[in-house]
């Protein structure tokens, strides 16, 4: 299998590796970068536990090839929290208990956070548009609606 | 065990009760949390497994030798190794660890010397055939593809009661015939009771194939160091200790011990109660190699490795008075058992058996029931653990019961409900019920869902072609089960330390996937210590750190578990609590604890701190009441007091302990052009007993519930006419999103459980079990007036178009 040379930013720091050309990001993130903070759930861009941003947009990082990556910017769930201090969407995430067993919660919070980055005053209906690529089996969702919505009232006072 | 043995509370204490933040959020937050795939170590491998690409076939060919070398490939095992290799055996059956009893018994089963590879033949798609461990998990994907297998496919038995019959083909020849298990169950004359009813109500009522999906799939990875002959096993279990001594039943190297850690768990749901092929597969891909071992499941793999559940027939009938009053009940039970593979499916099968009663009073009851062995993947435990189907069945009943006699479903239930004053009330086939208010909670949930205000309108939106429903159910889940033959012998262990600086440590012998144990350990340790909730650490989840235990399942931590703590926690107070006696020179009455001190009630500045206390305990021995021992760790085990091992007069035992309910009203209205149904309101009025954090019990009960749905509305497994699974990936098999899961309206009622020091009962399953007969009900109500019967789950929009077009002469409206 022929080899590539790719440099990705993830999280502000450049990574680069000779990956092979059929190399998923996600294992780029998991194994090459060591971030195993992004999840995998599915292997069908169904589930979105693998979400992180792609220069800013939300993708499923399963279903994305290291290699298209290549000089573009990557931020996962580890850059959310600013040293110690947990970033509004995670602080609402857990004052409403939004995660139980906690798998989902990385792609949820990237999906949340790409939402609000669109959308700061979004309505119960849109949350639920927002999140509908995510899939949750512990909460029925309520907890993780009831988070966004407290994380954008937090995000909009902060402004 | 009596309960004055534990703590009594005072108002003033208020750590217990509250909606605590969970402690175990953080980490889960921020990504640090390490679950199974995020083990990694030095020199590691990765395992792939080669699956049954047949749901039935003889193994002619298994050739490794191209996969072998490959680039990056290091080891391979095949299914004739499992005897070559001398120190393996078959997998025991779990949780039915021992067999002789069960040969000739009630029930009856039948065994096979399953591998953990197949030897000669496959039963069903996806069962593993070989493994192949390499440095580099896309090599060996390659490797996979390089395996050189042939099969000689037979023909595959996938329909339970074809299964059954005389010339099915045989899954397994020396069985002479499908049947791997068999189960009956009784209590009271059911003949009597059947010629004295005025009617005899029959049916036939079938539950779809579905499972629990945790978003995590299974993982495992193994560590064997030859020096030490110890085989270390991170594993995505809820049964670390269980699968620990399972792993050195199978894998009999002489003296090797297993050590298995619970990583954190994304999920359990019961699909990670069973014991797999893979537990030991990469064990013995470790030995060989002499190198860890990693093995991730794909989510496509964990659609045909991983335990499907409820799959029933039901012929039920039952006698019923003319007034409504149901006097007796027979059901014949079939279950699909699938490969019946040792994933502890047999057990959730006979569950099923003990329970079609559900919350009513009939004491004239027998049912027997059937594991029928066929070419899908193995049966195992789901949220719901073989109480979901008969709880689907007898709510089904009801509400056809209440049709033959024109009545209301919900004055049938009124009327044959458990009085609330027969509670602890003892059921016809021997479970104690522990408490309960049947008639008050659904009484609540008809106010919550204007229940009659409802009907009313119905008949307005009716008028205008409307095809609007409601439905409800009360079901039972019986949870905190126990099991002979295992480690889920009834009882819970705790180790508690507090160290000179008053930091507490709780050792649990059950890890846990995601209720909050560690929380709500700390609310009960926190809150009897009287020390910060934040000074408490809890470790889970290690069988050679904790205690030895079963695990997290049935839904029994809150029963069993918090009774392990409060009883921890209050044989360490009454020792801070004698040892300051002794360096304050008083005695233990004269002495109350608070804040962090203990303190003379007379004269509270007469006091010492915690860390004093302790700092005696470990560092001035001599200053401890005579013949005390050194330091402050203890060990507690709590026995579950409403288990039942001996039979009574009628052969009776009694394995579970506390039996939560939740009346549900359903409204619902259909789409009689696509058959899709929507849910306008859910309703759920939910009793388990006192509440030790209100807000994780809601979370899970909510979370429940939009499983429940999931089984209600979209979710089956299915099947081609060859054996092939139609769906394996979250593409065609459809868990709710929030986009179909509505905002539902809770409500508690709280009966506390008498057997346990908190008054809890188990939380987490009963939601998962309501919505299949409540959305049920509702529907069959809205399509009424086209005279349509509802018989199976799901109520998929393609089953509900075909009853549609069945009586509209296939025509769309």
């Amino acid at each position: 299998m022929s080899k590539i040379n790719i440099t990705v930013e993830i999280n502000g720091q450049k990574k680069s590796a000779e990956v092979e050309g059929r190399m998923l990001l996600v294992h780029f993130i998991r194994e090459s970068a060591g971030l195993t903070g992004t999840h995998v759930g599915c292997d069908s861009t169904n589930c979105g536990a693998c979400a992180v941003l792609l220069d800013g947009r939300a993708v499923k990082s399963c279903t994305v090839l290291a290699a298209q990556a290549n000089g573009r910017k990557v931020v996962t769930v580890e850059s959310l929290s600013d040293g110690g201090k947990l970033h509004p969407i995670q602080s609402a995430f857990l004052e409403r208990h939004g995660l139980q067993c906690g798998y989902c919660t990385p792609g949820m919070l990237m999906s949340a956070y790409w939402l609000l980055s669109r959308n700061p005053s979004p309505t119960e209906e849109e949350i639920r548009k927002g999140i509908a690529g995510n899939l949750c089996r512990c909460t029925g969702y309520q907890g993780i609606v009831d988070s966004v919505k407290l994380a954008a009232e937090r995000m909009k006072e902060a402004k | 065990m009596t309960s004055s043995q534990f703590v009594q509370l005072t108002e003033k204490e208020t750590l217990i009760g509250r909606s605590v933040k969970r402690k175990e959020d953080n980490e889960k937050l921020v990504g640090k949390a390490v679950f199974g795939a995020d083990v990694k170590f030095k020199n590691m491998l990765y395992a792939g497994i080669y699956r049954s690409p047949y749901a039935h076939a003889i193994i002619r060919k298994v050739d490794l030798s191209k996969a072998l070398k490959m680039d990056g490939i290091i080891a391979g095992l095949k299914g004739s190794d499992m005897t070559a290799l001398g120190y393996l055996k078959p997998l025991s059956p779990f949780p039915f660890q021992s067999r002789d009893p069960f040969r000739r018994g009630n029930p009856r089963i039948k065994f096979f010397d399953h591998y953990c590879l197949a030897t000669d033949k496959v039963r069903y798609v996806g069962e593993p055939v070989a493994a192949i461990a390499g440095t580099d998990r896309y090599l060996v994907e390659d490797a996979l593809e390089a395996i050189e297998a042939e099969f000689e496919p037979l023909e595959p038995v996938l329909d339970s009661e074809e299964a059954l019959k005389k010339d099915s083909p045989l899954l397994y020849n020396d069985w002479g015939d499908n049947r791997a298990l068999y189960f009956h169950v009784s209590g009271g004359d059911v003949d009597a009771a059947m010629k004295k009813a005025d009617i005899i109500v029959k049916e036939k009522i079938y539950s779809g194939r579905f499972t629990g999906t945790p978003i995590e799939p299974r993982s495992v990875v193994a560590d064997y160091d030859a020096p030490s002959n110890l085989l270390s096993v991170w594993d995505s279990t809820q049964i670390p200790h269980n699968i620990a001594r399972l792993i050195q039943q199978t894998i009999d190297l002489p003296g090797m011990k297993a050590r298995v850690f619970q990583s954190r768990v994304g999920g359990g749901f019961g699909q990670k109660w069973g014991f797999y092929p893979e537990e030991i597969i990469v064990p013995l891909l470790s030995i060989v190699s002499r190198r860890p071992v990693k093995w991730v499941e794909t989510r496509s793999e964990h659609m045909v490795g991983t335990a499907h559940a409820r799959e029933q027939v039901h012929e039920v009938e039952a006698g019923v008075m003319k007034d409504g009053r149901i006097v007796g009940i027979r059901d014949h039970i079939v279950a699909n058992a699938g490969a019946a593979y040792p994933v502890g499916g047999l057990a959730s099968i006979v569950t099923s058996a003990f329970f079609v009663p559900g919350a009513y009073k009939i004491q004239d009851y027998e049912a027997d029931i059937t594991a029928a062995a066929t070419n899908k993947t193995p049966y195992g435990a789901h949220r719901g653990f073989g109480k979901a189907e008969p709880a689907y069945v007898i709510e089904r009943l009801v509400d056809i019961i209440a049709d033959r006699l024109s009545m209301d479903p919900s004055e049938i239930r009124f009327r044959n409900f458990i009085p609330p004053s027969e509670f602890p009330y003892v059921s016809a086939t021997g479970p104690r019920y522990d408490s309960g208010n049947y008639p008050e909670a659904l009484r609540q949930a008809m106010s919550l869902a204007d229940y009659w205000g409802f009907r009313q309108k119905q008949k307005e939106l009716r008028e205008q072609g409307r095809y609007v429903g409601i439905g409800m159910a009360l079901v039972v889940e019986p949870s905190s089960s126990t099991r002979m033959g295992s480690y889920n012998a009834g009882y819970y262990s705790v180790r508690i330390r507090m160290d000179p600086d008053a930091r507490v440590f709780i050792f649990l012998s059950g890890g846990e996937e995601g209720q909050g144990h560690i929380t709500t350990s700390s609310q009960i340790a926190g809150e009897i210590l009287q020390v910060p909730f934040d000074d408490i650490h809890v470790v889970e989840g290690d069988t050679l750190a904790c205690p030895v235990g079963s695990g997290s399942y049935s839904s029994r931590f809150s029963v069993v578990g918090t009774s392990g703590v409060f009883g921890a926690a209050g044989i360490l107070r009454d020792k801070i609590l004698a040892i300051a006696a002794a360096l304050m020179k008083c005695s233990v009455e004269e002495l109350d604890l608070a804040s962090g001190k203990v303190f003379r009630k007379a004269r509270p500045d007469d006091s010492l701190t915690m860390q004093q206390i302790a700092q005696a305990a470990y560092y001035e021995v001599f200053r401890l009441p005579e013949g005390m021992e050194p330091g402050l760790e203890m060990l507690y085990h709590y026995r579950d007091p409403n288990i039942q091992f001996q039979s009574d007069e009628r052969g009776r035992v009694a394995m579970f302990s506390s039996f939560p309910y939740d009346a549900e009203i359903a409204i619902t209205e259909v789409d009689i052009n696509t058959g899709f149904v929507k849910i306008v309101k859910f309703v759920s009025v939910h009793d388990c007993g006192n509440m030790l954090n209100p807000m994780i019990v809601e979370g899970q009960h909510t979370g429940a519930l939009a499983h429940g749905i999931g089984g209600a509305l979209y979710e089956e497994l299915a099947y081609d006419a060859n054996g092939q699974p139609l769906n394996t990936t979250f593409k065609d098999y459809l868990l709710p999103t929030s986009m179909e899961v509505p905002e539902f309206v809770l409500s508690h009622l709280i009966t506390p459980n008498p057997f346990t020091p908190g008054g809890y009962k188990g939380a987490g399953e009963t939601g998962t079990i309501g919505p299949p007969p409540a959305i049920s009900n509702s529907v069959e109500d809205a399509l009424k007036p086209l005279g349509i019967k509802l018989r199976k789950t799901p109520l998929s929009p393609v089953y509900i178009k075909s009853l549609i077009m069945e009586k509209l002469g296939g025509k769309n409206v």
